[in-house]
């Protein structure tokens, strides 16, 4: 093709509050750019196809998986990732659930679970079990058998009442 | 490999950046069929047209006694919308189905007709209500039947890098009609379907004037029972009913045996036990709804 412009600008988007410019390939997925040019290593990589729910993070409060999300289809856009959830310090209630009803085995699903986890409460502060299987069953764990997971967002949700 | 990525802000700009790229541009909207198959190398364009920024796309209305759903409604959306809920809510239910949540917050019923996968839940349900399709190309709109919009598995007829998918209509529920979608998978979640249908039933005086019964996966496209749909005109659904209408369904069916959705065989004799459910339960809706009419 004539005239060819040269390959990738720099895109504008917020993450957890802080707004990054980064500069992306229109071939490169949000999940890589995160992890490999931003540095939110947090975000993991599970099977890259969407399958797992383990790359999962919020894009304007809506829980996507970033390994089907293109990094252009994040510019202008609020990405939150565990991070922006909260610190150790100052821990998210879910993250403090997730602790103390021993949600957490190896770690690798968590940070994908907890912000579902958030997503689900912000719109439903009072879920049933049904809900919160419903609402996580697109976040698969190999260690737990989910069941504290699930009893931890209840715990949170039974906080808020 | 891709080379560009851009958000036209309107239906003609669109088009013309197709027509532009001839054929080396395509279009994209939640991306969660696309991206995965663009990473395994099945595609040399390099151009992708994103459908987020044209707001059209992303409805739902009424359009006098039909309804209309853009291309770009994703899966959550049709799932929670009270139009397609009150109106057609095998569509509803089928779109609640597809996946996890977090594909059904991105994917999108305009590409899942694109796509054109014989087990895609949203054009099984879709081809219980008759529903149109509206296309914008370089040529000006067209309207097809969905059951034209296919020719293969992964096949369709609908080019998206020439082509924009506008969206779907189908007719609003009137008084005495119902519809209902079974599905049976492996797990509840992020698995495609073993076997699945969407039903619609018109009932007048508790028999069945019309029915349409769409089955899927047995062929490259949803399969209408058409014989099925013939023997259940103005019958009551008893059990002898629903039991010929059962074997009429497993004959018709030709499920291949599959190692990851089940053998011929058992798909065969699954297909008159979900279609009796979804007759059943679509039937409880259009019963109900007759009888408000009556009493009013």
């Amino acid at each position: 093709m004539k005239g060819q412009k040269p390959l990738g600008r720099e895109l504008a988007i917020e993450i957890n509050g802080a707004k990054e410019k980064v500069f992306c390939l229109p071939g490169e997925t949000l999940l890589h750019i995160l992890r490999n040019k931003l540095d939110h290593t947090e975000v993991k990589e599970g099977c890259g196809k969407g399958d797992c729910g383990v790359c999962t993070i919020l894009m304007n409060g809506i829980a996507v998986n970033s390994c089907l999300v293109m990094a252009y289809q994040a510019e202008d856009k609020q990405i939150t990732t565990v991070r922006g959830m909260g610190t150790k310090k100052n821990l998210h209630p879910l993250q403090k659930q997730f602790i103390e009803k021993g949600a957490v085995q190896c770690g690798f699903c968590i940070p994908g679970q907890l912000l579902t986890a958030k997503a689900l409460l912000e719109k439903n502060p009072s879920p049933s079990t049904e809900n919160i299987q419903r609402a996580l069953s697109g976040n698969l764990c190999r260690c737990t058998g989910y069941k504290k997971i699930i009893e931890a967002v209840k715990a949170v949700s039974a906080e808020h009442k | 490999m891709i080379k560009d990525h851009l958000f036209p802000r309107t239906v003609e700009e669109t088009i013309s950046l197709l027509e532009k790229y001839a054929g080396k541009a395509r279009l994209i909207a939640g991306g969660t069929d696309l991206i995965i198959e663009m990473r395994e190398g099945k595609y040399d364009f390099e151009v992708l047209v994103d459908i987020e920024k044209l707001d059209q796309l992303g409805v739902i209305r009424e359009e006098g006694e039909a309804i209309f759903v853009g291309s770009g409604v994703t899966f959550a959306e049709l799932e929670e919308s009270e139009l397609i809920n009150k109106n057609a809510v095998a569509i509803s239910q089928a779109a609640s189905l597809v996946g996890g949540p977090q594909i059904r917050n991105r994917g999108t019923i305009g590409g899942n007709i694109v796509s054109a996968q014989p087990a895609a839940d949203g054009v099984l349900a879709l081809f219980a209500f008759e529903t149109t399709l509206e296309i914008t190309g370089t040529e000006g709109t067209r309207k097809i039947p969905i059951k034209e919009a296919f020719q293969g598995i992964g096949k369709s007829r609908i080019d998206p890098t020439r082509e924009l998918l506008v969206g779907v209509q189908f007719a609003k529920r009137k008084s005495g009609e119902g519809s209902n979608y079974q599905r049976i998978a492996i797990r509840r979640a992020l698995q495609l379907p073993i076997l699945a249908c969407a039903i619609f039933v018109k009932t007048r005086n508790e028999s069945i004037e019309e029915s349409r019964t769409a089955i899927g996966p047995v062929a490259e496209v949803p399969f209408r029972v058409m014989r099925a749909e013939e023997y259940l005109k103005g019958k009551s659904l008893t059990e002898g009913v629903l039991q010929k209408t059962g074997e009429i369904v497993s004959e018709e069916v030709n499920p291949r045996h599959s190692k990851l959705r089940g053998g011929g065989f058992y798909r065969k004799q699954l297909a008159a036990v979900i279609v009796r459910r979804g007759l059943l339960e679509a039937a409880a809706i259009a019963r109900r709804s007759e009888a408000c009419r009556r009493v009013s």
